[in-house]
């Protein structure tokens, strides 16, 4: 049960947060969305793949981290092994808030039933004994501006794709060395065969629009399934 | 080839006697290592403070640090506070911590705060610890690896705990023998060396190498070797202390650093454990009653702990000789820890005096008798040269004092400064301290402990030929120190949390 707060030092003054990585704050999650404004970061970790909202139909892309629910085939105890997490992640648990009145600013809301947030005394503070800012809250409100900027630019990435017709169901098999078969399904990839067959107008028209290296980056990203599947064969090996 | 090394005997229990038999166990893994001490003699337990050497210690002895802070009840020590010596009024504090920038750098930016007009503590411009240490916090979070902190650091600890978690330690897992036992005499070698320590019983324990680390009765460095005692308190004053332990509120903060206090005639420790403070009144008996020393302790105790009744406490009375042996080793026999020398307990001295001590005699272990004597030689001036410092040290922050108490006039008389120090404070007023003062291996107050005292207590810092820092160098420091108030849990958090978190009753090892 989430339970949004508007972030103010009145009332959390002394509220302190888990930063370091586990499966205890929640990072036991097999995906994360990704924007398409962090592709390039992205893409040297994990790989990215939309999906498509059952409901509104819109797609959305994800980073992995796992072939199945609850699996994060990055995380080691209280290690995270890749030097980038996907912003809609790491920013946990804070959130966006809009306030009720058209034009004005986003809020920093927190989930307090986030297990992100300590009890206890040990962790990060987000305001300091003045009441200002830590470096920590300002980094992380600095981050959900970056969130919400690439939420709404990412947009028009998606309906270019759909325009064109550049996106196509992806399934996954894979064998692992003790022999069972692990799958993916219900993703969406980049249609390659369509993106070649691209015309010259086609192409400039997604090259001005800043589409197309984000296109080659989710091309890329596929790359990093040879690294979670070594990942997964490991974790069988250790047991 | 003349006899070989290889049976080491201590002589004394307390944290001196247990540091020593773990040090050396765990240092000297080829040595036998047998520990006499006698039944029910009490601990002085006036050490409760150490130096972050003790990290590095407790590290080689292999005892994890959860451990070491659960058995001995201790919190973090970052440094030292000095409440009231400069003129006794109410804003009159200086830290003195643990934490130190480069040598190169401290110069540059202790004279941009010079230059910037002395804004905020002098320690607070130049190390981030000010500002944790002011808020109660710990060095260090309990995810990271043990001994390491965001910040230097020591301990607070309960030494009668310490000392029996060293001799468990030291018995169960480093293979010492331990053996309860008055020792009533020594047998002699030809060569006049302690053969071997006659006990009650009659039975004689033989050995090769000595420690005496039996305390003030020092019975082998002078009572069978014949050390004599300099005396130093032409110097250093104080020869009294009266002690007490005070319970404290669960929950109440614990602070970051010893405090102490100055007042008319001595100052005051105050040292924050999780479940008491250790407060004392240390005074110089020829300037102060034992009576108004009293009343100075309770009244402390009334003003700063709260919950406590001043009413119901016993204060424990040490008396003390400041000064040290003339010698510390004399042909196979080692004195360590009080044994050695005691001076008032104003930088806790002690503790690190015994490390020092075991690191010297550890990385220049005399493998033969035949090379004993240049060891001796050796550390016996290594440790002159150490004690002369400490004596000069402690001694520096009386110096630059304005109190007008007669006392404290004395302090700062030129016939009771020694000649070095006179001589660094008038190199200082045109130089700031540096390696050049203070060149040797493991000095103890480096160049930046001085000008935290130094500065601390208003002496200016020297500007002829100085290169400021840039402003914006000192704003990197306050913005390190924003970042790490924000990280880092309050002591009393960190250590509740590891209680919690430790078994109630544990196993033996």
């Amino acid at each position: 049960m989430s339970q949004h707060q508007i972030l103010n030092p009145a009332d959390h003054g002394q509220l302190r947060i888990h930063i370091e990585a586990g499966a205890e704050f929640g990072d036991n999650v097999m995906a994360s969305l990704a924007m398409p404004a962090e592709f390039r970061e992205v893409q040297a970790h994990y790989p990215i793949v939309f999906r498509r909202d059952a409901e509104t139909g819109k797609l959305a892309a994800l980073a992995l981290f796992g072939f199945e629910a609850g699996e994060n085939l990055y995380l080691d105890g209280s290690t995270w092994e890749a030097r980038y997490r996907p912003m809609a992640h790491a920013v946990q648990p804070f959130l966006i808030g809009r306030p009720a009145e058209e034009g004005a600013a986003p809020q920093v809301h927190i989930d307090m039933a986030n297990p992100r947030v300590a009890k206890g005394g040990e962790g990060m503070r987000v305001f300091d004994e003045t009441g200002a800012p830590t470096p920590y809250l300002e980094s992380m409100a600095n981050m959900l501006g970056d969130l919400d900027y690439g939420w709404h630019e990412g947009a028009a990435f998606f309906t270019a794709l759909e325009a064109y017709g550049l996106v196509e169901p992806f399934t996954l098999e894979v064998t692992l060395d003790d022999g069972s078969v692990q799958s993916l399904v219900g993703y969406l990839t980049i249609h390659e065969e369509r993106l070649s067959s691209l015309d010259g107008e086609a192409l400039t028209d997604l090259m001005a629009q800043g589409h197309l290296a984000r296109i080659y980056m989710v091309l890329a990203s596929l790359a990093q399934f040879g690294n979670l599947v070594a990942r997964k064969n490991r974790k069988i090996a250790l047991g | 080839m003349s006899s070989p090394v290889q049976h080491i005997v201590i002589v004394g229990g307390g944290t001196a006697g247990w540091l020593s038999a773990c040090v050396l166990a765990a240092r000297l893994r080829d040595k036998r290592i047998t520990l006499v001490e006698a039944p029910d003699i009490p601990t002085i337990g006036v050490g409760e403070g150490t130096w972050p050497t003790m990290r590095e210690t407790l590290a080689t002895i292999g005892i994890p640090e959860a451990e070491f802070l659960s058995q001995c009840d201790a919190a973090f020590k970052q440094g030292s506070r000095f409440d009231g010596w400069r003129d006794g009024s109410p804003e009159d504090s200086y830290l003195h911590p643990f934490s130190a920038p480069p040598a190169a750098e401290i110069r540059d930016l202790a004279a941009a705060w010079q230059a910037g007009g002395q804004l905020g503590p002098f320690a607070a411009a130049i190390t981030p610890q000010h500002w944790v240490c002011a808020a109660n916090l710990a060095p260090r979070q309990r995810a990271m690896p043990d001994y390491a902190g965001a910040l230097n650091y020591g301990y607070h600890l309960d030494a009668g705990k310490f000392a029996a978690l060293l001799m468990r330690h030291a018995t169960q897992r480093l293979g010492v023998t331990r053996i309860a036992a008055q020792v009533t005499g020594v047998t002699r070698a030809a060569n006049g060396d302690i053969a071997a320590l006659m006990l009650q019983d009659g039975t004689a324990i033989a050995g090769d190498l000595f420690l005496d680390c039996s305390g003030q009765a020092a019975i082998l460095i002078a009572g069978e070797c014949g050390a004599e005692w300099v005396d130093r308190s032409d110097v250093s004053f104080n020869d009294r202390a009266l002690a007490v332990q005070v319970p404290v509120e669960p929950g109440s903060p614990i602070a970051a650093q010893t405090i102490g206090t100055a007042h008319e005639a001595g100052w005051l420790w105050d040292i924050g454990l999780p479940t008491r403070r250790g407060i004392g009144c240390v005074y110089a008996s020829r300037f102060l009653s034992d009576d108004r020393a009293a009343d100075i302790l309770k009244a402390y105790v009334a003003a700063k702990v709260p919950g406590a009744d001043p009413a119901s406490l016993t204060p424990r009375k040490l008396s003390f000789r400041t000064g040290h042996r003339d010698r510390f080793w004399i042909g196979n026999c080692l004195a360590i820890g009080l044994s050695a020398g005691f001076i008032e307990p104003l930088e806790a001295s002690a503790i690190v005096l015994i490390e020092l001590s075991l690191k010297a005699l550890a990385e220049n272990f005399p493998q033969s008798r035949a090379v004993m004597d240049i060891h001796a030689s050796r550390f016996n001036e290594l440790f002159r040269y150490r004690w002369d410092r400490v004596v000069e040290f402690l001694k520096l922050h009386y110096v630059p004092s304005q109190r007008t108490e007669p006392y404290w006039q004395a302090q700062r008389a030129p016939e009771t400064i020694p000649p070095r120090l006179a001589e660094c404070l008038a190199l200082w007023r045109e130089q700031p301290p540096s390696p050049w003062d203070f060149p040797r291996i493991d000095e103890m107050f480096p160049a930046a402990s001085q000008q935290y005292v130094l500065h601390g207590m208003g002496v200016p810092v020297p500007l002829a030929g100085a290169a400021p820092a840039a402003p914006a160098r000192l704003a990197d420091i306050a913005a390190k120190a924003r970042a790490l108030a924000a990280a880092l849990p309050t002591t009393r958090d960190y250590l509740d949390r590891l209680a919690a978190q430790s078994p109630a009753a544990r196993i033996p090892a």
